[in-house]
């Protein structure tokens, strides 16, 4: 089942990322764009087989995981920046991007490198344990890089909740409304997989179908959002509503 | 609740008894589908009956009132009162009315009217069921309706927003309000006023009955209430045009 989501993961990712190409070449909204890349680029290191691959081709220390945490941090960053503004949400906005969003950041990053030069210290030489799952060997200790890892991106997903919450509540088209749920349920997702990378190995099943689940949603919810305004008819506006409201 | 499919079947037998299924949605211009679908849940939707009644030059309102659900509406209807009938006049045509009544300068005839001025149009309007039962509201006639009907009062309200009411809705509403029954099935656009039985000219003749002062202060609080929602209208849109500049 853990293949399963993280290969299905990696096609989403990749499909949205394609789909946006033709928008991308013509210079619009290249953030998303970008987004979407760094996305696939998580969803392809978080690939058990692919990421043994590049982990090969860096030296085979793990510095892999540290380097897809950086990653992660930096899609929420940008997704944060971009669905605030997206949804007119000035204190969301600002508490990503001012000081404490740069505080929340920093200390992310300063946990993360703690925790994976501490956890790698410890690892025997027979192999560092295998990324994302928990840890093989050290139980102790490579939980608490994962959770590291996940500590900023939850922080913005809980900066995002109000406003998404607003937007699904709100008149927006329907469309709009579904992206921002979708979106939604992944900043909630992503939320609880802090709490989750915690939680006992036995749990296993729960802490990779939240953490995927987190992606997913944020992905399928852009795609939502991207969907929702190329179906849209110019149409509709209010003066057209003016001249009807005889009928 | 919609009619009982049974029901329906009995008085589709005596009204057409040689009409098949067929020929009865050729004539009344419902899909088929439509029909199977609603027979088979055993629900028939009012305005199926009122559609073949229609297509069969009978009197929809004779019709619906066969049913047990609309017994209310057999017998001499009570006609709508001045109020409803002026807010089954449309926003646009109410301006029009203020603009008719001002002197020459303003583009009007004076107080005498005149024949030039358009005809009313006919209901239902844009805002035609809010207008209804704003009209026919002493402040309470919601809760009323919630409590008799048990529906909750922000579904009807957004049925009232979304210029829709059930006619199971209406007559509730009528029945509460102690008006006519006719008056709620002529907002939703379920009967015509001919239909409901109202005098051609009830509607123009209420809207002359009214003083300049009232005409001018409902008129105003239709615009008002148009203001609102085109203003809601363009701020979602604004917000909407923002997701997309941003994430679409």
């Amino acid at each position: 089942m853990m293949a399963t989501l993280e290969w299905m993961t990696l096609v989403v990712c990749c499909v949205a990322l394609f789909l946006r190409v033709p928008d991308a070449v013509r210079g619009r909204n290249r953030t998303v764009f970008g987004i979407l890349f760094l996305g696939s680029l998580c969803s392809v290191l978080a690939v058990s087989e692919l990421y043994e691959v590049i982990d090969g081709a860096l030296g085979g220390w793990d510095l892999t995981s540290l380097i897809l945490r950086y990653l992660v941090f930096a899609t929420v960053l940008l997704v944060g920046l971009r669905v605030t503004s997206g949804l007119a949400a000035a204190r969301a906005h600002q508490l990503i991007s001012g000081g404490i969003g740069r505080w929340a950041l920093g200390l992310g990053c300063l946990a993360v490198t703690v925790a994976f030069f501490l956890t790698g210290s410890s690892w025997p030489p027979a192999g560092p344990p295998a990324q994302g799952a928990g840890g093989a060997g050290d139980a102790d200790l490579s939980p608490w890089f994962t959770a590291a890892g996940r500590t900023y991106p939850a922080f913005v997903s809980l900066v995002l909740a109000a406003p998404l919450l607003a937007a699904v509540r709100s008149r927006l088209p329907r469309l709009v409304r579904a992206g921002a749920l979708l979106v939604l349920l992944g900043a909630v997702c992503a939320a609880l997989s802090l709490p989750a990378a915690l939680t006992p190995p036995s749990w296993a099943g729960a802490q990779h179908f939240v953490n995927y689940a987190a992606a997913l949603g944020y992905v399928v919810g852009l795609v939502v959002f991207w969907f929702s305004g190329l179906i849209a008819s110019p149409s509709g506006n209010a003066r057209a509503r003016l001249r009807r409201n005889r009928n | 609740m919609p009619l009982p499919a049974k029901a329906f079947q009995h008085w589709l037998h005596v009204v057409a008894p040689s009409a098949s299924t067929a020929d009865i949605c050729r004539l009344s211009g419902i899909k088929r589908t439509t029909l199977a679908q609603q027979l088979v849940r055993g629900k028939v939707a009012e305005s199926t009956l009122v559609s073949i009644s229609r297509a069969l030059k009978r009197s929809p309102l004779a019709d619906l009132a066969a049913f047990e659900s609309y017994a209310d509406l057999a017998g001499r209807p009570q006609p709508p009162t001045p109020a409803e009938l002026v807010s089954q006049i449309a926003t646009m045509d109410l301006l029009r009315a203020v603009i008719s009544r001002s002197a020459p300068a303003y583009g009007g005839y004076g107080d005498d009217g005149s024949a030039l001025t358009p005809a009313l149009g006919a209901a239902p309007h844009a805002t035609s069921v809010r207008n209804w039962v704003d009209a026919i509201d002493d402040g309470e006639l919601r809760h009323r309706v919630s409590d008799a009907t048990g529906v909750a009062p922000q579904n009807y309200s957004a049925q009232l927003t979304a210029n829709r009411l059930s006619p199971e809705l209406a007559v509730a509403t009528a029945r509460a309000a102690g008006v006519g029954f006719t008056g709620g099935l002529v907002a939703t656009g379920l009967l015509t006023e001919a239909e409901a039985g109202w005098p051609p000219e009830a509607k123009q003749a209420a809207l002359d009955a009214l003083s300049d002062g009232e005409l001018t202060v409902l008129a105003g609080e239709r615009l008002q209430a148009l203001g609102k929602t085109l203003r809601r209208q363009e701020h979602e849109q604004e917000q909407t045009k923002k997701i997309w500049e941003n994430l679409g």
